[in-house]
């Protein structure tokens, strides 16, 4: 009996550890990968220099207006997505829940692409202006996540296929929508939109992602407390109320701030496939599955692995830019069919 | 100080469920809820539980309507163990377990989860299940492991002296002779520990052997309540489960239950 005790108490404190270490070597990671990502590039810029101070004007123009706010969003982006992901993985019980399968991203981008094509010019030259992408995605979004919630009478546990049969048709409405405003557009327009659909992360300037960050680290923040709920729903809703856990709160909560996280960011980045599916399961496999340390892990993970990505997109051929849905997508989507095959093994 | 129900009525859909139900269930006693299949058995225990919320009549914890009391006040006066759902991530048995834990997860309060932890594993045997993977488990093993967690939800600190309920759904499902036994037990000596036990059972020798109290339920109404003695009449359960069946004194001193 003492020995088995001893054993219990001693894989409970590793498993802390553990996870706290996991998570230490992920924030470096993100960090180390920000700084290389803000000093490599088509125009060379030495981080020597840089720290010395003796950087010339032009250098420092293009680390702070170019690739630092390409870098800030490009890390935003990954976090929320990876961030929202763990919790509708979690939320939903549904372990291929993901903001771009269920159509979250393709709402937003539909709702960035009317605001594109339709909305009138003095709109968008208003003081509103920079707040009129963002908010026109985070609606998108939410307009979706309340569609799914009414067919799925409150996200109840239909099963898998049923929800991600659910999202196909909404990617597919979502995408005749935009085919139609697609084909009314101007030219510039187009080439906007185009952008939009593969996602990229150029041409960011500090006016539009001050609102972005506003709403992205607000929405991520509001996320954080529901970790240990995200854990308890896991048991099944019942079970979950009977240990005192606001069920009802608790999806608006995971709802709404991962509708507002992944809606700011489709707005100012255009849709990025795979991320939110594929960050979490990666950092369960690394550290476990509980939420507490799940949700950290994986907005770290999701932030690293976005600036790298993004990296390689300006790095691969040079001086022209891969779009970075691409990159993820094309790691994503074998991925994700990896996943398929495992889960007959019912163990994620 | 108890958990009751006072005249309670749950209709779905226009069809009666319960009707005119009270029951009460006291700290320290084992209560016995039988009825045939369709008799409102769990409907009574998830009104209990707070799940359903009756058409007419109230609920009580200990004198104060659960109307007035928020989902996580209504947590710490009793737990509930029911037929559970599969888990779909990889979660281990220890961290089922610690999903019962109401106090919060700072410094101060790790150690005392860990005692708290610890106690209640041994206590329903299960210690050398800890370092598994729950979903490893057989359908037996994580019954145990479910009810350990509705344990550690009626953690009180030793200076207490709140009461406490365990409402329990059929536990004994899926479970061997040896583990049957061994949970009602545990059961047992919860009850005299001061929990008030209400426990859903099929089987009328374990309801006689182990409750201080029968409630028998049919067709949403209770039939009579009371002791085994006063409860178990042949001519009452024949007629409310339409099949004969005679009682007899366990001849041995030594049985099974």
């Amino acid at each position: 009996m003492d020995k088995s005790n001893h054993n219990l108490m001693f894989t409970n404190t590793l498993g802390y550890t553990k996870q706290s270490l996991i998570l230490f070597l992920l924030i470096i990671l993100a960090v180390f990968s920000a700084i290389v990502a803000s000093t490599n590039g088509s125009f060379e810029v030495s981080v020597v220099n840089l720290i010395r101070g003796s950087a010339t004007d032009l250098q420092s123009l293009v680390i702070m207006q170019i690739r630092l706010p390409r870098v800030i969003l490009s890390a935003l982006v990954g976090a929320s997505l990876g961030l929202s992901g763990a919790a509708l993985q979690g939320l939903f019980r549904n372990p291929l829940a993901d903001p771009g399968l269920i159509g979250v991203s393709a709402g937003a981008a539909l709702g960035a692409a009317i605001v594109i094509i339709i909305s009138p010019a003095f709109l968008i030259d208003s003081s509103i202006g920079p707040f009129l992408l963002p908010l026109a995605g985070i609606s998108g979004a939410a307009g979706v996540i309340f569609f799914l919630y009414l067919l799925t009478k409150g996200f109840g546990h239909q099963g898998v296929t049923y929800m991600l049969l659910v999202g196909i048709a909404v990617n597919a409405i979502a995408g005749v929508a935009i085919g139609i405003l697609t084909y009314i557009s101007s030219d510039a327009e187009l080439r906007t939109l185009t952008f939009w659909t593969m996602g990229s992360f150029g041409g960011v300037t500090w006016n539009l992602l001050t609102p972005a960050i506003v709403v992205i680290l607000g929405a991520m923040l509001y996320m954080a407390p529901a970790y240990r709920a995200l854990d308890l729903i896991q048991l099944g809703e019942v079970e979950a109320y009977r240990l005192g856990v606001d069920v009802k709160g608790l999806k608006y909560r995971v709802i709404m701030s991962a509708a507002a996280a992944v809606g700011a960011s489709v707005a100012l980045s255009g849709m990025i496939g795979f991320v939110g599916l594929v960050v979490p399961h990666v950092a369960r496999m690394l550290g476990g599955v509980s939420h507490r340390y799940l949700l950290p892990a994986s907005a770290t993970l999701g932030a690293a692995l976005m600036i790298s990505a993004d990296m390689l997109a300006r790095m691969v051929v040079q001086p022209a830019e891969l779009p970075i849905g691409l990159i993820t997508s094309a790691i994503g989507s074998p991925f994700f069919l990896w996943l398929i095959f495992r889960m007959k093994q019912n163990v994620y | 100080m108890s958990i009751k129900s006072e005249a309670v009525d749950v209709s779905i859909n226009h069809v009666k469920l319960l009707q005119q139900l009270s029951v009460e269930l006291l700290p320290g006693e084992v209560v016995a809820l039988v009825g045939p299949n369709g008799a409102g058995k769990s409907t009574l225990l998830r009104v209990l539980a707070g799940d359903i919320t009756p058409t007419r009549g109230n609920v009580f914890y200990e004198r104060q309507n659960i109307a007035n009391l928020c989902i996580l006040q209504r947590a710490h006066y009793r737990s509930v163990m029911s037929q559970s759902q599969p888990m779909i991530y990889d979660y281990s048995v220890r961290d089922i377990v610690s999903m019962g834990w109401l106090h919060g997860d700072n410094e101060v309060h790790e150690n005392t989860l860990e005692l708290a932890l610890q106690k209640t594993i041994k206590k329903c045997n299960i210690d050398h299940l800890g370092n598994r993977r729950f979903n490893t488990l057989s359908g037996g093993e994580q019954k145990r492991v479910h009810f350990a967690r509705a344990l550690l939800q009626l953690w009180l600190p030793d200076s207490s002296s709140k009461h406490r309920y365990l409402l329990l759904d059929e536990p004994l499902a899926n479970l061997d002779m040896t583990h049957e036994i061994s949970m009602l037990g545990v059961i047992k000596q919860c009850a005299e520990e001061g929990i008030g036990v209400l426990i859903v059972l099929h089987d009328l020798n374990l309801a006689a052997k182990f409750a201080d109290k029968i409630v028998l339920c049919d067709q949403g109404k209770v039939v009579s309540q009371g002791t085994p003695e006063q409860v178990f009449d042949s001519e009452v359960l024949t007629s409310v489960y339409g099949v004969t069946i005679t009682l007899s004194q366990n001849p041995l001193t030594i049985s099974y239950y």
